[in-house]
């Protein structure tokens, strides 16, 4: 019995030798909604690819499964993450590999990389992720509304709040809010800071060089000023209710980002909507575009074949592979290179092809502060001082950890 | 007296194994849990001891302050609501009416519906079609009254589980205590009174504490109509320690505070247990 | 027997009727709303009133077919079945044990009054503390799967229906038991034979509670099970939610798809309660 088992598995290694089993590679990306693209991408890999098996999956609720898989020291090969929180923490935690040594990074727009790496709590050398995708936030607007009545697209702040009077006494609401989901909040939040805030902020006063009470005061004087332009009570409202306002003409403008295209879409399917970065401020060419980066792809530091996983990195970096994502999910790609984008971001593509653009400042809150509960607060208020006092405070809480993990770090790398 | 032994080792050989799988399964996780809020653990990778910091903080934490009132003054009014309507629907509803099994079924819908349903369908009537019949602002937007929205859609959602139990209660009651009442000319409010509550009083208790449990852990109303908002007015208890602890990075601190709220609530349901235990025997 | 032919013959409570069809507009106004929306397009999605009330353009069954594809529906019902019809056994089997032989003894030992406030108390843990420990724990025990899931069910509803069984077996006589075992039974025959059948009602009540609460969990088995591939109803229900858009009409045609099995179950548990009066007749 014994022996027969011995034979039977030295046989086995001799059959497995001979055809060697493709290596298999897992992804988990977090964006259910784009399924199908990945699987077609997968399926398109696996037929031209003889020596590694890709199984993609994009499983819902996929930050959940996430951390309850690395809970059980269950680690995908590849995760597509977005460039938020849950990426500094993952890298924090030491779960993802530093990809500085590959070689597709070249081909990515340094502004991306720049903001993946901005993410990071503490500056440690390294690069932990592939930047794939972009989203881009601003105003969206309804384009057969601004063609009609001649309207132009805002170039300075004074021009944006011109529009919105212009829109009003036309007799059509300027822009709707879903300030009832608090998140709405950080739409125009994060397209004003981006525009007049350094991109370093949040760092800068985790080091103590800056307050928010300061840096923050513009931002929250002018978001104030732009709820005379939106519906009565904008905090009844949620997302859903804003989207199909926007989509059925009830209001002129919508600040929000790409992401929601789908969803205004799906309510009228044959809306011309068309966008704009917000302009913070009066000089009509120092506007920033609201930009992060939407997917990316990080290979686990438990990943035990490095390469092969760089090799499906490749094949989705591909060009021909990147454009069929694009025209699927009407992102904006983090490659440079020529690639055909949705009309409807035609007013920010300036900005898109020149690089110019910053990251979602709330991509570097920590959740738990609840920043969007507290812009919704203020907002109810008006209280500017309240809201400014307990951001800073707060702040400190929240995020003693990460500044005394920052201050140890710099002390020992003077 | 050997019969009293082999009841006494029957109940034994029930109670230990099933006290065991308890205790493997609620008791030693809860543990873990306890021995995380020492630590600032945000529930994977590594983590540092922190002693009581989170403990203290805690104390000193607003938000969960509020939370805190919140959670009470919704738990304590919807409680009520809900068991004395509950237990008229119960009296209805098993009474000789008309179309019982029709009614019983249609009543019991609220209860099966999931929480994006009634979360969409409620935001909708508190939103648009109350506004418009009473002229008023939505009840959603206004931190005065958002958590009354909450207690109707409790309510609405408990109503047919409380119901369920009171009427499995009512089996209980014989027919011909009802038959003695009525020759003795008890009818009415002095029927239920003096004869069907004191009868189906165990019930109460139960009602009054799983209500009073599953209102204090209010969370998926939350989640659906307001997400704690307006002005952070209906973050319960659940919801930051859900939120703040899994999505967030905060699982080491909302272990503590769900560590301080679970004796909070075992004091309170304790305490009402007993109260409630020692009401009826003097019935 | 005469008994029962003076109630048939008893007439309706017809007030009692009348105020009960009225009251019904409570819950058949948000159902008709649930319906509306299945029927739906998304384009016909509006934020008026009239707009929402009124009827779909078409009464076609697309969205219910399309939301069967979309969940793959026959077989995340049967898993959801499975898990709901076996945690539904063990727990009528487990807690109805454990909650005679709390009932029983509750006064006497100190042991099981113990057992009894230790069980229950369990209720008050958030589940959001247990989560992370959990899934580590099932990992290690190699039971992340659906009977993982079981297991945890099992252990989560054991406080509520020890409350419920203990509470039950209050109001029955422990003279029955004492007659049987005059009669020479022991305990264990006796409980299966008397005590068992006994709480037929209580059964019912337990049965539609446990089933109700495990058939629209999400969070557990998303979370004991994450990545196996294995999918539950709600589980699946998920796909129509994405981080920025989600689509209620096949969401809302989901939900009632997933209704009608609950609602069916709930009136066949209903009969049983009913069946429970004539047993205690009986007796």
């Amino acid at each position: 019995m014994r022996r027969s088992i011995f034979i039977l598995a030295f046989l086995l290694c001799l059959v497995s030798s001979a055809f060697a089993a493709p290596i298999e590679i897992e992804l988990v990306q977090y964006k259910p909604e784009a399924f199908r693209t990945f699987d077609s991408l997968a399926e398109k890999f696996n037929a031209t690819h003889k020596n590694i098996h890709l199984k993609i999956s994009s499983p819902n609720e996929p930050m959940t499964i996430l951390k309850t898989r690395f809970i059980r020291d269950n680690y995908p090969d590849i995760i597509g993450i977005g460039g938020d929180m849950d990426f500094s923490n993952f890298q924090d935690a030491g779960l993802l590999a530093d990809v500085s040594g590959y070689k597709g990074l070249e081909k990515i727009k340094p502004a991306y990389i720049d903001i993946i790496n901005g993410l990071k709590f503490v500056p440690t050398p390294g690069v932990f992720g592939v930047p794939y995708m972009a989203n881009a936030a601003g105003i969206l607007y309804n384009k057969d509304i601004f063609d009609s009545h001649g309207w132009k697209i805002p170039e300075t702040w004074s021009d944006f709040i011109k529009l919105c009077d212009d829109i009003k006494a036309a007799g059509i609401l300027p822009m709707y809010f879903g300030f009832k989901d608090t998140w709405t909040t950080l739409a125009p939040w994060n397209a004003l800071a981006v525009d007049l805030v350094r991109a370093d902020v949040c760092q800068e006063v985790n080091l103590g060089n800056a307050t928010f009470a300061k840096e923050y005061r513009e931002v929250a004087e002018k978001i104030y000023s732009i709820l005379k332009y939106a519906e009565p009570g904008p905090f009844a409202y949620g997302y859903n209710d804003a989207c199909t306002a926007f989509a059925r003409g009830e209001s002129a403008m919508y600040v929000i980002g790409n992401y929601a295209i789908p969803q205004i879409l799906s309510v009228n399917p044959t809306m011309n909507i068309d966008s704009f970065v917000m302009p913070g401020r009066e000089d009509s060419n120092a506007h920033t575009l609201n930009s992060g980066v939407d997917i990316m792809f990080c290979v686990m530091e438990a990943c035990p074949n490095k390469d092969a996983a760089y090799e499906v990195i490749d094949f989705l970096l591909d060009p021909e592979n990147i454009q069929s994502y694009v025209n699927d999910q009407n992102s904006v790609p983090c490659q440079i290179g020529n690639f055909n984008l949705t009309p409807m971001l035609n007013g920010m593509r300036k900005y898109i092809d020149a690089g110019k653009m910053a990251d979602y400042h709330d991509h570097h809150y920590p959740s738990e502060m609840a920043v969007d509960a507290q812009i919704q607060t203020y907002l109810l208020h008006g209280d500017i001082n309240a809201f400014l006092a307990k951001f800073d405070t707060d702040w400190v809480r929240y995020n003693r950890d990460i500044i005394e993990k920052l201050k140890k770090y710099n002390a020992s790398h003077k | 007296m050997k019969s009293q032994n082999e009841r006494k080792r029957t109940f034994l050989l029930i109670a230990i194994p099933i006290l065991l799988l308890f205790f493997a399964f609620n008791t030693v996780p809860l543990i873990r849990g306890f021995i995380y809020s020492f630590t600032n653990f945000r529930g994977y990778g590594s983590f540092d001891w922190v002693g009581l910091r989170n403990y203290v903080d805690l104390f000193t934490d607003t938000r969960v302050g509020n939370s805190y009132w919140f959670t009470f003054k919704l738990a304590l009014v919807a409680t009520i609501l809900i068991n004395i309507l509950s237990l008229i629907m119960a009296l209805a509803l098993n009474s000789k009416i008309r179309f019982k099994s029709f009614l019983r079924g249609m009543y019991f819908i609220p209860n099966i519906l999931g929480a994006l349903v009634v979360g969409y369908i409620f935001s909708y009537i508190f939103t648009y079609i109350l506004p418009a019949i009473t002229h008023a602002a939505s009840m959603l937007a206004s931190r005065t009254w958002a958590w009354l929205a909450i207690v109707i859609v409790c309510a609405w959602q408990s109503i047919a589980m409380n119901t369920l139990i009171y009427i499995s209660g009512l089996q209980t009651v014989p027919e011909d205590v009802y038959e003695a009442a009525a020759l003795d000319g008890a009818t009415g409010w002095n029927r239920f009174r003096y004869i069907t509550f004191p009868l189906i009083m165990p019930f109460f208790t139960i009602n009054m504490v799983l209500c009073m449990k599953n209102n204090l852990m209010v969370f998926d109303q939350i989640m659906a109509l307001t997400k704690g908002g307006p002005a952070q007015s209906t973050e319960s208890i659940s919801y930051l320690i859900y939120n703040n602890g899994m999505n967030g990075g905060q699982f080491g601190f909302q272990s503590a505070n769900a560590v301080i709220f679970f004796i909070v609530i075992v004091v309170i349901s304790i305490l009402q247990l007993r109260f409630l235990n020692k009401k009826e025997e003097q019935l | 027997m005469a008994n029962q032919n003076i109630l048939v013959k008893e007439k309706f409570n017809w007030p009692v009727t009348i105020l009960l069809l009225l009251g019904l507009f409570t819950v058949l106004f948000p159902l008709y709303m649930t319906v509306i929306i299945a029927f739906k397009q998304p384009s016909e999605m509006t934020n008026d009133v009239i707009g929402l009330l009124s009827f779909p353009k078409s009464w076609s069954f697309d969205n219910f077919r399309e939301a069967m594809r979309v969940t793959d529906f026959w077989r995340s019902l049967f898993n959801s079945f499975l898990i709901t019809a076996i945690t539904m056994i063990f727990s009528i089997i487990i807690h109805s044990l454990m909650g005679y032989a709390v009932a029983r003894n509750m006064n006497r030992s100190k042991f099981y009054r113990f057992s009894y406030f230790y069980i229950v108390s369990g209720m008050f843990v958030p589940f959001a503390i247990l989560m992370m420990p959990l899934v580590k724990q099932t990992a290690q025990l190699h039971i992340d799967n659906m009977f993982g899931v079981i297991i945890l069910y099992v252990v989560f509803y054991m406080p509520m229906n020890v409350l419920l069984y203990a509470g039950y077996l209050k109001n029955i006589p422990i003279a029955l038991e004492e007659a049987a075992h005059v009669d020479g039974a022991s305990t264990w025959t006796t409980y299966w034979k008397i005590i068992f059948p006994l709480m037929w009602p209580m059964h019912a009540t337990v049965a539609v509670l446990t089933a109700l609460g495990t058939w629209n969990d999400v969070m557990t088995p998303l979370v004991i099970m994450s990545g196996s591939g294995v999918n539950t109803l709600p589980l699946a229900q998920l796909n129509f939610q994405t981080q920025f858009g989600t689509n209620y009409n096949l969401a809302f045609a989901s939900y009632l798809l997933a209704l009608l099995p609950m609602l069916i179950f709930y009136l066949i548990a209903q009969k049983q309660i009913i069946n429970g009066v004539i047993n205690g007749a009986v007796k």
